[in-house]
């Protein structure tokens, strides 16, 4: 049913080949996608981190060039406007307007310059020919137009196109001359006034970038002091506006990197003065990019905007324009003008970007190569594995026919001969084990075959149950008593075959419940059972045997069994068991009681013989004294023949009687308290009246005792058989010692003689029927018998005692009846 | 003292004794020269001072600190964390003595300027700096007048005394001579007094 070895449907080979297989691609593939993967992340980032430092750097330095540049040009520009403002001609002209004003000369007063003030404004012909045609005007349009300058020092003409105003005030910041009408008249509170008069000082004033109205752009102004003609102190300004997008866009504009790489030109609020991208005049988009692009060092920041609206990370260069932001507002503390080079992230990082994409797709080929790759490896691996674990299974079936055949040269190949070598040794154990277990199991059926036929050989029927009574085994016997044939019992319920009523069924299953609660089961009382087990005495009579029900007996059809349960070992996990023996006692009831009967009719024969000798030998002796005295005439002689018939007869009465008091029946059979003294009083005394005692010394020691529970007449019976006997032993004379005492409810009783005593070899024989010491005729041998049988049918022993040379005791014990207490006052008497 | 005989008039010393002396005299007789001190001796008690303060700062700070790789001294200094050129050191004092409204200016000038404002202004100047060619150690001393005002002037040589000096004014890009030595007279220190 064994589908081939390499079976896909094999239900347990396919997970785990599958299993092995997919970690080792799994494998391969994390082994070449981890450092894959780490490489490119630690490309792209390194390659970020450098994109970024070499195009910060670049950019700061184009930054710092270009900075350099525009400052170059706006120092030009304030070269060139200072060459008016240090013309000897406009000096002089100013010098004597101060000298005028100074001098409080009416032209000059304030009245004047008021109402020039308000024809300026009003655009008077005069008062406009006079500021923009005096001389001083006349050298500035000049130095505009170029007819002023040397060629090498002409306006070019983008600066020239870039100037919007161009005027000169006086020292009080009064318009003095002007190329256009478009100039204010009164500029002394104008910041750029201010800052380039310097309170008579005079420095450069750059103002920032500025929205100005007339010249409907941004603008910036260089204001320049001029000085008298010792530079001693400032008598005017010139000041001049420029267009900050004309000026500066010729020198911005055309460095370009990239597509979008540009300079740009910012001052301190990061107000834009000239850019190729932005207008001029607008803020950067960014507030927060404007401090860190306003250092006063050159310098680069990553920023997360580029302030062109763009968001993401930003790379800026940055640098001040040196020499002019010392000017500008008056001081480099007041503002100062910056370069801002940039370009835009998504152009900056793309070569980066498209390195990671050719790398991620070259890493996508790698991995499906990788996959290939270890998909082939996992094969040529995972195949001979799958073979050896497929051989390991058949192994542990012993089903593996021919050795593993694996040549890969490597460690499986090695195992593989590995597992043929095992094979090859299990096999030979196997070989080896199964002749084993086959001995063993042929052993195993003898012994059970022996053990059958012991048990079927046994007459006693044996049968052995589960624990829920069911039948398991029964032996011959048992199978004939029941009748039953090998198929019936099998399996069957012990109760339900068995042929009993149900009273004896009860007891049987409550016997089994005690076996099976592990309780001995105690015998029944010994004098219910003795009848059974003991020969009866045949002077005894047979009590009333106990009911059938209480014994362990079973009628089955005509025979009677004593049964007996016992405890089986049961196999290991299987329940307890029990066996069942039941003996057939219908023939040994018979035997016994035939036994009895034998017993009986023997004691009887031998009672008849002994009394009949007894009493014939003393009848003889009567016979023959008789006869002697029928023929004796000599009446002494003859007296003295009478005296020894009565000596005959008085024997023969004392056999008699004591037959009698064996035989006679119970004149009561009910069982009373009887007071032990006294009834050994009265048999010492009947003892005494029938013996010859006088030689005889009684000594008594009573102490007060409980009674007993007998028939009195049979006790005092007893006690007299005791007390001739040791009265005979002593012939009447010698010393008797009576004494009675109590210990532990047992009333003791002692006959004390100082006899001859009894030899040890006949003291166990002294309580045996007939068994005498005596000469013949002399005692019956039935005194210490029925004293022994009373003794014991009163509960009590009877032992001798006869220690060599020292006399005889007799030590009677009967228990003491505690019901009715009486007691007697000890008595002591000799 | 020939100076004051030559040049000698009432109102430059009233001048010279109201800013230098704050003197414990009361002047009142007009008839009677007062004692007073000499403009050329003001201007050289100035230049002294201030070329003493200038060479303690080119030696015991810009050098020493240039020396010792601290900080060094650029033109740009504001922005560049540096210290200022001695000679910006002398120009930006003047400034704050002008600005200061003492009356009293001095400045730096040379026939060889990196920017024009500081080229000589007057015909004085341009006579000493040419002089100190011949005579560099003589200071040159005139009046000079602005419109109505009178000043005395006083220019004294100037040299390269050290080599900062020299490489930023052979190196600077709008400087227009460029091959000077060490103590070559660049240029030279004019103090300007007011005379009414």
């Amino acid at each position: 049913m064994h589908t081939p070895v390499t079976s896909p449907k094999h239900p347990q080979s396919n997970p785990l080949g599958w299993g092995l297989k997919r970690k080792l691609i799994v494998s391969m593939l994390l082994v070449g996608i981890v450092p894959l993967l780490l490489g490119l992340s630690m490309a792209f980032l390194r390659g970020s981190k450098e994109i970024q430092v070499v195009s910060g750097e670049s950019f700061q330095a184009l930054a710092t060039e270009a900075a350099r540049k525009l400052d170059l040009l706006v120092a030009e520009e304030v070269a060139r406007t200072s060459r008016i403002a240090v013309h000897p001609d406009i000096i002089q002209q100013l010098e004597r307007h101060r000298d005028l004003l100074q001098s409080g000369d009416k032209r000059v007063s304030p009245a004047a310059t008021t109402q020039q003030r308000a024809h300026w404004a009003a655009r008077d012909p005069v008062a406009v020919k006079a500021i923009t045609e005096n001389s001083t005007a006349l050298l500035l349009r000049g130095f505009y137009a170029g007819s002023q300058s040397e060629s090498d020092l002409l306006l070019p003409q983008v600066v020239r196109a870039a100037t919007k105003k161009l005027f000169v005030t006086d020292v009080q910041g009064n318009l003095f001359a002007a190329l256009t009408t478009s100039p204010g008249f009164a500029h002394a509170d104008s910041p750029w006034w201010k800052g380039a008069y310097n309170r008579g000082v005079g420095q450069l004033f750059i103002e920032d970038l500025h929205f100005d109205e007339q010249a409907k752009t941004y603008v910036f102004s260089i204001s320049l002091p001029i000085m008298d003609s010792l530079r001693y102190e400032v008598v005017g300004v010139l000041h001049r506006v420029i267009d900050a997008k004309e000026f500066f866009s010729p020198s911005t504009h055309p460095i370009r990197f990239g597509k979008t790489g540009h300079v740009m030109l910012i001052d301190s609020r990061g107000t834009v003065m000239s850019c190729p991208i932005l207008p001029t005049g607008v803020r950067l988009s960014d507030p927060s990019l404007i401090p860190k692009v306003t250092g006063r060092e050159p310098g680069w920041v990553t920023a997360d905007s580029d302030g062109h609206g763009g968001q993401g990370t930003a790379i800026i260069g940055f640098a001040l324009l040196p020499e002019t932001s010392r000017a500008t507002n008056g001081s480099v503390d007041n503002g100062a003008w910056h370069t801002f080079v940039w370009q835009s992230s998504d152009e900056l990082f793309a070569p980066i970007r498209h390195l990671m994409l050719w790398m991620l797709i070259l890493a996508s080929v790698a991995l499906c190569l990788l996959a290939t790759l270890g998909y082939f490896a996992a094969s040529r691996i995972v195949t001979p594995v799958r073979r050896l674990q497929e051989a390991a299974r058949l192994i542990g079936r012993g089903e593996l026919q021919e050795p593993i055949d694996i040549h890969t040269g490597d460690e499986l190949e090695e195992l593989a001969v590995e597992f043929n070598r095992m094979h090859t040794q299990l096999e030979a154990a196997f070989a080896g084990l199964s002749t084993q277990v086959e001995e063993k199991t042929q052993e195993v059926q003898y012994l059970q075959k022996s053990t059958d036929q012991v048990l079927d050989a046994v007459p006693t029927p044996i049968i052995m149950i589960d624990q829920q009574g069911l039948i398991q085994y029964m032996n011959r016997a048992s199978r004939d008593t029941l009748h039953t044939q090998t198929e019936d019992w099998s399996s069957r319920p012990l109760f339900d075959l068995l042929p009993i009523d149900d009273e004896h069924r009860e007891a049987l299953r409550r016997d089994l419940r005690l076996v099976e609660a592990g309780t001995p089961i105690t015998s029944p009382p010994a004098d219910q059972d003795q009848s059974i087990k003991e020969a009866r005495d045949p002077l005894n009579q047979a009590l009333s045997p106990a009911p059938p029900s209480l014994r362990r007996e079973l009628r089955i059809g005509p025979h009677l069994y004593h049964y007996e349960w016992f405890p089986l070992e049961g196999r290991s996990g299987a329940g307890k068991r029990f066996g069942l023996v039941l003996r057939d006692t219908t023939d040994e009831s018979r035997l016994q009681d035939q036994l009895i009967q034998a017993e009986k009719s023997g004691s009887l024969d031998v009672l008849t013989a002994g009394i009949g000798h007894e009493l014939n030998n003393p009848l003889f002796g009567i016979l023959g004294l008789g006869e002697a005295i029928q023929e004796e005439e000599d009446l002494t002689r003859a007296k003295g023949y009478a005296q020894d018939i009565v000596g005959h007869g008085r024997k023969m009465a004392a056999i008699i009687r004591d037959f009698t008091g064996v035989a006679a029946r119970e004149s009561k059979s009910q069982r009373i308290p009887v007071d032990v003294t006294a009834q050994l009083e009265q048999a010492l005394a009947i003892v005494q009246t029938s013996h010859e005692c006088l030689g005889l010394n009684v000594q008594k020691h009573y102490v007060a005792v409980s009674p007993v529970t007998a028939l009195p007449d049979q006790l005092r019976l007893a006690f007299i058989n005791v007390l001739t006997n040791a009265i005979q032993a002593m012939n009447g004379q010698g010393d008797l010692w009576l004494t009675t005492e109590e210990q532990d409810d047992v009333v003791t009783i002692r006959i004390r003689d100082n006899g001859p005593g009894i030899p040890k070899q006949h003291l166990g024989k002294v309580f045996d029927p007939f068994y005498t010491t005596k000469g013949q005729g002399e005692g019956s041998g039935l005194g210490l018998t029925v004293a022994q049988r009373l003794i014991k049918k009163f509960g009590g022993e009877i032992r001798m005692e006869s220690p060599e040379g020292q006399g005889t005791t007799c030590v009677m014990t009967l228990p003491a009846d505690k019901s009715g207490v009486r007691k007697e006052e000890p008595c002591v008497s000799s | 003292m020939r100076l004051i005989l030559t040049f000698a008039h009432t109102r430059l010393l009233w001048v010279a004794l109201l800013l230098l002396c704050a003197s414990t005299y009361s002047l009142h007789a007009k008839d009677a020269a007062p004692a007073g001190i000499a403009p050329e001796k003001v201007a050289d008690f100035v230049h002294a001072v201030l070329d003493a303060d200038r060479t303690i700062y080119t030696n015991q700070v810009v050098n020493r600190m240039q020396a010792k790789g601290i900080v060094s001294a650029a033109e740009h200094w504001e922005h560049e964390n540096a210290l200022p050129l001695p000679a910006q050191f002398l120009q930006h004092s003047g400034k704050l003595v002008a600005e200061s409204g003492r009356g009293i200016r001095y400045r730096l000038i040379s026939l060889w300027p990196i920017y024009q404002r500081n080229a000589p202004a007057t015909e004085l100047e341009r006579k000493a700096l040419e002089s100190f060619s011949q005579t560099p150690d003589r200071p040159f001393t005139g009046i000079v007048t602005s419109g109505r005002k009178q000043y005395f002037q006083a220019i004294y040589s100037d040299r390269a005394t050290s080599a900062a000096c020299v490489k930023c004014h052979n190196s600077h890009p709008l400087s227009p001579k460029r091959d000077f030595a060490l103590n070559d007279v660049m240029g030279g220190m004019t103090i300007t007094i007011p005379l009414d």
